[in-house]
């Protein structure tokens, strides 16, 4: 037996829970891409599949996650206006983040939504593929390649709304990061709203490397935005920065409130991301810091500050 | 198209490696800054293999197509490789099979009625009627065996032709029937740069009279490295030797070409970077590393011995040998080599349970030895992966195991290297011996013994590496049979390390040689 434990020992070394190990540094050159596409999904958009997973979401999924996390939803009722696709783009910081989406989104929209995720990160083992696939509605994106082949297109043309995480991977530091052009592309190309999504505290729930929610049942707050539809004389480009900025307005409302959020969206004082830097983290006082250069301990620190808590308001102050 | 071979820098983020060490294998944590040399993924095998066998045989390099050198009333003559090619066995049907057929078919088309098929097994042990039967195919065996099909017998006087000296002195006495043929037809597998070219026809059809010339100490030392031929003595004399046939009697070669695939499906992480192991490949690592743990010795080796490689041909070329081969070695680097800079104070070897002598049988230390310091070592064009004075530590058990019927003059051999492992030394003083001994040579021509001047030649085939490395280890090694070969054992890689650390101080540079599959280190 002990033979058997080296062994595992040994296999398990460097790997995480899905066996997979990080790509050495001088091997990263050499990378496969990945061919997780390949994964045959349709089989989880039949009715069965459907009726399975919103079972599973319902009775299983989000019961689980409001019993170890405090969810907090605002602006659903801007989905009411949301009749047939469309694409739900929201920051991405956390595995909680999808199943807090599904469990903030009507049915209605549920039961037709597809959700992108990584080929090369949930599709590379064929076990964890079905059971994204099965769970979530999952279908492969590949994130590294220029122009991948998708199925994001055929999947708006056969009706289904997508989850899509624009900034491609879950944030190292807890703050949004760049948009792709992936999401805003779609939006131009199929005429369909975007309508945007802020998790605020899921990062200091559940940061990479964690597979279950900290103790405590931590508050995550899930802010979806009105519908955005890119204008006549909108480059897909400028309608990529308006789903930063209002998913950046939605995200600050936690620190500044929703009104504050929205006088400094229209002062340009957000804090936003640039190239593939991260946006400026808020500072306890609600104001965005000025240094550009904002070491990452300080944006991990911010991030991880406990949220506000939204109880009722009180009248008396000090 | 698989990704070219490169050399990985350890990191933090590098799983623990795996290392073949005999009918056995195991995952090794190395040091971190260590270099691992990564040989290229395997290139797609040919598709329409059939087809460019045909092509091959119709247009050929250097030399009118086949039908036009076949004709009715010659002696035709096709040798084959033998059993030491490829490694491990190739699933049937065997390329050798596909393209004798096809040269049979031409050869029945032109009416020639006079044909014989040897092997060319020099001095290794003759290929039973079975192993006979799985090189070239039900179909060419009936029809030619036993009386047609035969391996070659360095030992019969009567077939045997001295067809002159090189302008070395060189003696070149082969097979008469082949000599004194109208057309040799040759078919090849090249395994590694090493193969094919003026070696097939000059050293797989010889005597020892021939091959005592180029099977030496001081041939071998100055073949850096014999997988490199122009750098090779040794293939400098297959070069002059050739011609010396070549003069006499025309040859017709047809060399193919293996892809990086040597092991079956079951075992793909052997083939794989380990950090891209799925969760198939871990479990399956996992199974069968213990399920071989577990088996007995007996049962363990059958299993290995059966495994048979789904090789893909990535070329066949045929025509004149010296036109043909270029095109070979081209074909062998384009898929086994890689570019390595600088060499290492310390290389690490995991030797594979299989080598050219061990088809079917056992890997005794000598031929360990030989596997370890003669193939794995030269594994390089250029410099050796490790300095002069470095160390080279090597995965084997290397238990004290002897084949009675394949390896009898092995176990003598093994008793002389308590007086000295000295190749020269044996070499002058013991070669002559063991090469003329008559029940040996009875052995050799009639039972299915390696000849017994086999040994001493597998110790030769490490002399270069005796001569540049200032210590040996083995990891796991038997301590008495090690000790024997006047190397050293150690029970794990850090002691190893430690055991260096007289040699090459407390953090040496270290390379491992990340093979099977095949590669071929293009050292700068």
């Amino acid at each position: 037996m002990s033979g058997l434990r080296d062994d595992l020992r040994l296999l398990r070394h460097g790997r995480d829970w899905r066996g997979r190990s990080r790509v050495p540094r001088s091997a990263q050159r050499w990378e496969q891409p990945d061919n997780g596409d390949d994964f045959p999904t349709a089989w989880a958009r039949t009715a069965a599949a459907v009726a399975l997973r919103s079972a599973l979401q319902q009775a299983m999924l989000k019961p689980v996650i409001w019993s170890q996390t405090r969810p907090v939803v605002h602006g659903r009722e801007y989905l009411d206006s949301v009749r047939g696709p469309a694409v739900f783009v929201a920051n991405h910081s956390s595995h909680l983040d999808t199943p807090l989406i599904l469990g903030a989104l009507p049915t209605r929209i549920t039961r037709k939504l597809a959700v992108g995720a990584a080929a090369d990160y949930f599709f590379d083992s064929r076990t964890v593929a079905a059971a994204t696939t099965l769970l979530f509605n999952a279908f492969p994106v590949e994130r590294r390649a220029r122009r991948g082949r998708s199925l994001a297109a055929e999947l708006v043309d056969s009706g289904w709304s997508l989850l899509l995480y624009p900034e491609g991977s879950r944030t190292v530091d807890g703050w949004l990061t760049g948009f792709k052009l992936g999401a805003a592309q779609l939006c131009s190309m199929k005429g369909i709203p975007a309508v945007p999504i802020a998790l605020r505290g899921t990062f200091a729930a559940m940061p990479r490397g964690r597979r279950w929610p900290q103790p405590g049942r931590p508050r995550v707050s899930v802010r979806i935005g009105r519908p955005l539809r890119i204008e006549a004389d909108e480059t897909v480009p400028e309608f990529r920065i308006r789903l930063v900025r209002a998913v950046a307005t939605l995200w600050a409302e936690d620190d500044l409130g929703w009104y504050g959020a929205l006088r400094a969206a229209a002062d340009d004082s957000l804090a936003l991301p640039t190239g593939s830097h991260s946006a400026l983290p808020t500072t306890a006082s609600g104001q965005p810091a000025q240094d550009d250069d904002v070491a990452s301990w300080r944006r991990i620190w911010e991030a991880t500050r406990p949220p506000a808590d939204d109880g009722p308001r009180q009248v008396w102050t000090d | 198209m698989g990704r070219p071979g490169f050399v990985l820098d350890v990191d933090e983020r590098t799983p623990p490696l795996l290392m073949h060490e005999g009918e056995g294998f195991r995952l090794e944590r190395l040091p971190l800054g260590s270099r691992v040399i990564y040989p290229p993924e395997s290139l797609p095998g040919i598709v329409d293999l059939e087809g460019a066998i045909r092509h091959a045989l119709l247009h050929p390099h250097g030399s009118d197509p086949l039908p036009q050198l076949l004709r009715r009333g010659m002696r035709l003559t096709i040798v084959f490789d033998d059993l030491s090619l490829p490694l491990p066995q190739m699933r049937t049907p065997d390329i050798r099979q596909r393209v004798i057929e096809q040269v049979l078919e031409l050869a029945a088309a032109a009416g020639v009625d006079d044909v014989e098929l040897i092997a060319a097994n020099s001095l290794h042990r003759r290929m039973t009627p079975a192993e006979l039967k799985r090189a070239v195919g039900e179909r060419v065996f009936r029809a030619f065996h036993p009386d047609h099909l035969r391996n070659h017998d360095a030992e019969d006087p009567d077939d045997l032709a001295h067809l002159g000296t090189t302008p070395h002195g060189e003696d070149v006495e082969i097979n008469r029937r082949a000599a004194e043929s109208d057309l040799i037809v040759y078919v090849n597998i090249t395994l590694t740069a090493m193969n094919g070219g003026s070696k097939s026809v000059a050293v797989g059809l010889a005597s020892y009279a021939s091959l005592r010339h180029h099977h030496n100490v001081h041939t071998l030392r100055h073949s850096r490295s014999f997988n490199d031929p122009p750098h090779s003595a040794m293939h400098q004399s297959y070069d002059r030797m050739a011609d010396v046939i070549g003069g006499q009697v025309p040859v017709f070669t047809i060399e193919t070409t293996l892809n990086n695939e040597p092991f079956p499906t079951a075992l793909r992480f052997l083939t794989r970077r380990e950090w891209e192991w799925n969760l198939t490949d871990q479990a399956s690592y996992l199974a069968v590393k213990r399920s071989n743990d577990l088996a007995t010795g007996k049962l363990r080796r059958r299993i290995w011995q059966a495994t048979e490689a789904p090789y893909g041909i990535t070329g066949v070329h045929a025509g004149a040998p010296t036109q043909v081969h270029p095109h070979t070695l081209a074909a062998v680097h384009h898929q086994q080599l890689t570019e390595v800079q600088g060499q290492a104070d310390v290389a690490i070897f995991g030797l594979p349970y299989i080598c050219p002598y061990n088809v079917n049988s056992i890997m005794n230390p000598i031929l360990v030895m030989s596997l370890g310091l003669g193939y794995f070592f030269n594994l390089y064009r250029g410099k050796p992966i490790v300095r002069q004075g470095g160390v080279a530590i090597f995965y084997h058990p290397m238990p004290h195991e002897f084949h009675p019927v394949h390896h009898p003059s092995y176990i003598d051999f093994y008793e002389l290297l308590a007086e000295t492992t000295d190749p020269v030394m044996l070499e002058t003083k013991y070669e002559k011996q063991f090469a003329t001994d008559p029940w040996y040579t009875h052995l050799y021509r009639t039972s299915y013994a390696y000849h017994g001047v086999h040994p001493f030649y597998m110790w030769y085939w490490g002399a270069h590496a005796m001569q540049h490395l200032a210590d040996v280890i083995f990891v796991g090694g038997n301590r008495s049979t090690t000790a024997r070969l006047g190397f050293r054992a150690a029970s794990s890689l850090a002691d190893a390390l430690e055991l260096a650390r007289d040699t090459v101080g407390a953090n040496p540079e270290i390379s491992y040689l990340h093979a099977p599959p095949m590669v071929l280190a293009d050292v700068r």
